[in-house]
């Protein structure tokens, strides 16, 4: 194991986070608030500590093996978090380091489940740390050194591999580096468009670029209590909803329709369905809404539409409180936050492509039983897939399934009713936010047990990197040399 | 630079490779996921998979952007057709690889340039002629030539019984008998040496000289040149079979071949072989075909490990001078350690000659030495660039690298410090890998 490798990336990446904690003070020196000295000092610290290692590990060497790549990843993850958390325990905004915690790997997970009770008190440096989390985490901390820091060679695939872990790796570019560069300026340039557009509608540039923030890394921390439904503005959820669902949509595919070419999108499976699985619920839900005639026409149409895109991209935004609906709409509800958005999207959770071939594998074994000699090979995009990927696939919904119902037990430890504790632990595996119950869109995380809390935690970052990154570092095999 | 190569075999992967570490972008393009999958796993390319001679499957490579496309499947005519069809599809380059030596032929070079064809790479013929090379120069670990021998570099072992030992460069003053002494290999290490260096027993010395001074180099090392006649090859592969080509009638060879199709191939296409059907590793075989008389002995079968072994054993038998093809790069520090004479990668031999097209500067020949890391070219100087500007020793040259000697004309000499390189000349250049990037300015 090359330690001094493992030690420098992290210590270049807690410099990087130092740098972004710059922002947050420009934003509470603009508005003169007394948060200042706290992001000073977290910066500081993170800054001091990143040079300090960098120093002492100048002459590491450059191999990056897959076991470098899995632990510097898994440790990045977790060190972002613990000194991304700084700022909130320095500045007092959250007096407990528990929570302080909860909230920032919350934040880089792009979950987006909060322990405030009181948002709009908080001073504006604090909320656009808050955001900027999100932002940072949500195309990866990994992708984001990749694409900006000129130190990895041939290494820089295994960290990639490792953080974006998704059924099949797609490339747009022959150089890791070039591809990850790409990425970040379509992420930076849809963000931009966003904001834009929420600023035309009547929100404040603040908000605006906090919303955007929290829209495209399918984050859900608001600026406000209420979440969207603070603004009353049917434009601004729908330009929300656009964006969400281009959040959760393969980059690669915005990357070839930015260039003018239509084709990968129009023929691309999983985008189809995708879009099929938002209308769907969409309509079904609707139609629910429309029985029991809560809200007018347009009104019930515009809050399926953004509850399911919100849910379905993991990102978490709220308008109205879905645990108000008819049980059997909660539980349709319930039903969302186990897709994900598509693999190679921000949208955390199980990823639309592994449920597709997850259900057409099934179909083919029902085939199979029928014509027990015919090779019928799983198809996807017109490509047969591997058998190691459809393995792999097979294991990832055994291990997501397992490790979602044992935590729902562990954690009813903590949370004694058991829909409460469903909506936890599936909102937090799947990087979503809002629950059931005791956590639903209207309440928070602010009243679960500090241990509770850490075990959320732990679920987010299992979730965020899609459980084998974590997992295997459990394993003794990963250990022995 | 945008490189689409096609073929992920052992020439393509090992060229992704190399050339990604010179930072070049590479696409790769094969039909088998499986061997993509694993090479994508540990080099930072991008692949597709698809057939070479597929015009949709190219065009996804982003051939019409690329500046090279290497055809380097195992097939000829699939790689023809892919160049042919890359070149259609607005490639700027291409190379691809054949297993015919007639298309080698000047006559046909400009047919086969209007298909768009542009270059061709053989490597079992590169191969076969580094085994040719080791046999008729049985002194040298290694001989390259320059511009049609008017200058020579040779690798060799220098051992306890020669008389430049432990003596420093400066004392030995070879620049006086235009000698000069580029690199020297001691225990795998290259270095570059300067005048304080000495000459250690074990080391391989690279030097540079004409070809008439070639015999006081051999006296210097204390090696005597001995003839060959009776030669032995295990394995009847298509590197074998060039070489027996090349080698011409003035040999005795036998062949040993545990294939029996290809023992009749052989026996059919040369009348002065003497062809053996039988598996090289059984010693009763080897022996009773008499290795103790043989004078070389030159294993290509497809295994490496067999070729280093039975080279070894070849020794152990007084047979005085070994070649083994040795495909494995990690094997090959380890032949050398085992004093096998010649070892022959083709890997190595393809993807230096290929290496050429991808720098910017002129360049007429590269070459890489198999006894160490290090490559040599020979660079064409060019009017108006930075190595014609003033003499060697004020030129702010690389560390890595060393300029040996030069051609100017019909006439061959060494560089020193005061020479100073005109138009026209070709450089002959001896660098470290790490120096590789470095010397494109000076020629360009």
């Amino acid at each position: 194991m090359n330690i001094k490798i493992i030690l420098r990336v992290i210590g270049l990446l807690m410099f990087v986070e130092g740098a972004f904690m710059i922002l947050p003070i420009i934003i509470s020196l603009i508005y003169g608030e007394n948060d200042t000295m706290g992001f000073v000092f977290s910066s500081g610290i993170n800054l001091l500590i990143g040079a300090i290692i960098i120093w002492l590990t100048r002459n590491a060497s450059k191999d990056i093996g897959k076991r470098e790549g899995f632990i510097i990843v898994a440790i990045v993850w977790i060190i972002f978090s613990f000194l991304g958390s700084l700022p909130y325990y320095f500045t007092g905004a959250i007096p407990n380091y528990t929570d302080a915690f909860f909230e920032t790997m919350s934040g880089f997970t792009t979950t987006g489940a909060s322990i405030l009770n009181d948002i709009e008190a908080l001073p504006h440096g604090i909320l656009f740390w808050r955001s900027l989390t999100h932002w940072l985490g949500g195309m990866g901390i990994i992708v984001l050194s990749l694409a900006i820091l000129p130190i990895f060679g041939i290494g820089g695939m295994q960290l990639y591999i490792a953080e974006v872990p998704g059924p099949t790796p797609d490339k747009i570019s022959p150089r890791i580096r070039h591809t990850a560069a790409t990425m970040w300026v379509i992420y930076l340039v849809l963000t931009l468009i966003e904001t834009l557009l929420l600023w035309i509608g009547d929100m404040s540039l603040f908000d605006a670029v906090c919303h955007a923030f929290a829209t495209m890394a399918t984050g859900g921390f608001s600026t406000k209590q209420a979440s969207i439904g603070y603004w009353s503005s049917p434009y601004i959820q729908y330009v929300i909803i656009l964006f969400m669902f281009l959040a959760g949509t393969n980059f690669t595919l915005t990357y070839f329709t930015l260039r003018g070419k239509f084709r990968p999108v129009l023929k691309d499976e999983e985008f189809k369905y995708y879009a099929i699985i938002v209308l769907g619920f969409t309509t079904i839900i609707s139609v629910g809404l429309f029985i029991t005639a809560q809200y007018g026409f347009e009104e019930t149409i515009r809050n399926s539409l953004f509850w399911v895109v919100s849910l379905v991209t993991t990102t978490g935004f709220g308008t109205v409180d879905y645990l108000m609906w008819k049980p059997v709409l909660i539980a349709v509800i319930f039903m969302l936050f186990f897709f994900g958005g598509s693999a190679g999207s921000t949208g955390g959770g199980i990823k639309i492509m592994r449920i597709v071939l997850l259900f057409k594998n099934g179909y083919y074994e029902l085939k199979r039983l029928i014509h027990p000699n015919a090779i019928i090979p799983l198809k996807f995009n017109k490509h047969s897939v591997d058998s190691k990927i459809v393995t792999n696939i097979l294991a990832f919904f055994v291990l997501y399934f397992i490790i979602f119902g044992a935590s729902i037990v562990v954690f009813m430890i903590f949370e004694p009713d058991l829909v409460s504790s469903m909506g936890a632990v599936a909102s937090s595996l799947g990087n979503i936010g809002p629950g059931l119950g005791s956590v639903g869109p209207a309440e928070n995380y602010a009243h679960i047990h500090p241990l509770g809390k850490w075990f959320l935690s732990f679920l987010m970052l299992l979730g965020r990197l899609e459980l084998f990154t974590i997992l295997v570092l459990f394993s003794p095999a990963f250990w022995k040399e | 630079m945008k490189i689409v190569i096609a073929g992920a075999g052992e020439v393509g992967t090992h060229l992704a490779k190399m050339l990604t570490d010179e930072s070049h972008d590479i696409v790769l393009l094969d039909d088998s996921l499986n061997k993509l999958s694993k090479i994508s796993n540990q080099i930072d390319l991008m692949t597709h998979t698809g057939s070479a001679h597929s015009f949709e499957d190219l065009k996804k490579t982003g051939l019409s952007k690329a500046d090279l496309f290497i055809a380097v499947t195992p097939y000829e005519e699939r790689n023809v057709f892919a160049c042919s069809m890359a070149s259609y599809l607005g490639v700027g380059r291409t190379i691809a690889r054949i297993n015919n030596s007639e298309y080698l032929e000047e006559r046909y070079k400009n047919k086969l340039r209007n298909m768009g064809i542009h270059e061709l790479i053989y490597p079992e013929s590169l191969a076969a002629k580094e085994v040719v090379a080791s046999i008729k120069q049985t002194v040298t670990r290694q001989l390259i030539e320059f511009s049609g021998g008017k200058l020579i570099l040779m690798g060799i072992k220098v051992r306890n019984n020669a008389p430049v030992l432990n003596k420093s460069l400066k004392d030995l003053d070879l620049n006086e008998h235009n000698i000069s002494v580029v690199a020297i290999n001691r225990d795998n290490v290259t270095i570059i040496p300067n005048g304080k260096d000495v000459i250690k027993d074990g080391d391989i010395v690279f030097f540079v000289t004409t070809p008439i001074q070639e015999q006081y180099v051999f006296e210097l090392t204390g090696k005597k040149v001995f003839d060959i006649k009776n030669i032995m090859f295990l394995g009847g592969s298509r590197v074998a079979q060039k070489a027996i080509d090349k080698l011409g009638d003035n040999y005795r060879i036998k062949v040993i071949e545990s294939n029996l199709e290809k023992c009749k191939q052989i026996a059919d296409k040369y009348d002065k072989v003497l062809v053996i059907n039988g598996d090289g590793r059984d010693f009763k075989i080897l022996k009773e075909e008499g290795i103790d008389k043989m004078d070389a002995f030159v294993a290509t079968t497809g295994n490496s490990e067999t070729n280093i072994l039975m080279c070894h054993l070849a020794k152990t038998y007084g047979v005085k001078r070994t070649a083994a093809e040795v495909e494995n790069l990690e094997f090959m520090g380890l032949a050398e350690n085992m004093d096998i004479g010649g070892v022959i990668n083709k890997k190595l031999n393809a993807a230096s000659y290929i290496y050429k097209f991808t720098l910017n500067a002129a360049i007429s020949k590269v070459k890489c030495l198999t006894a160490s890391d290090a490559e040599v070219f020979e660079f064409i100087a060019k009017h108006d660039t930075k190595i014609t500007d003033k003499p060697i020793k004020y030129i702010d040259f690389p560390e890595e690298a060393v300029i040996g000697g030069y051609i100017r004309g019909e006439q061959g000499y060494i560089a020193n410090g005061d020479t100073l390189i005109q138009q026209g000349d070709k450089v002959v250049v001896f660098t470290l890998p790490s120096g590789i990037k470095k010397l494109e300015k000076y020629f360009k």
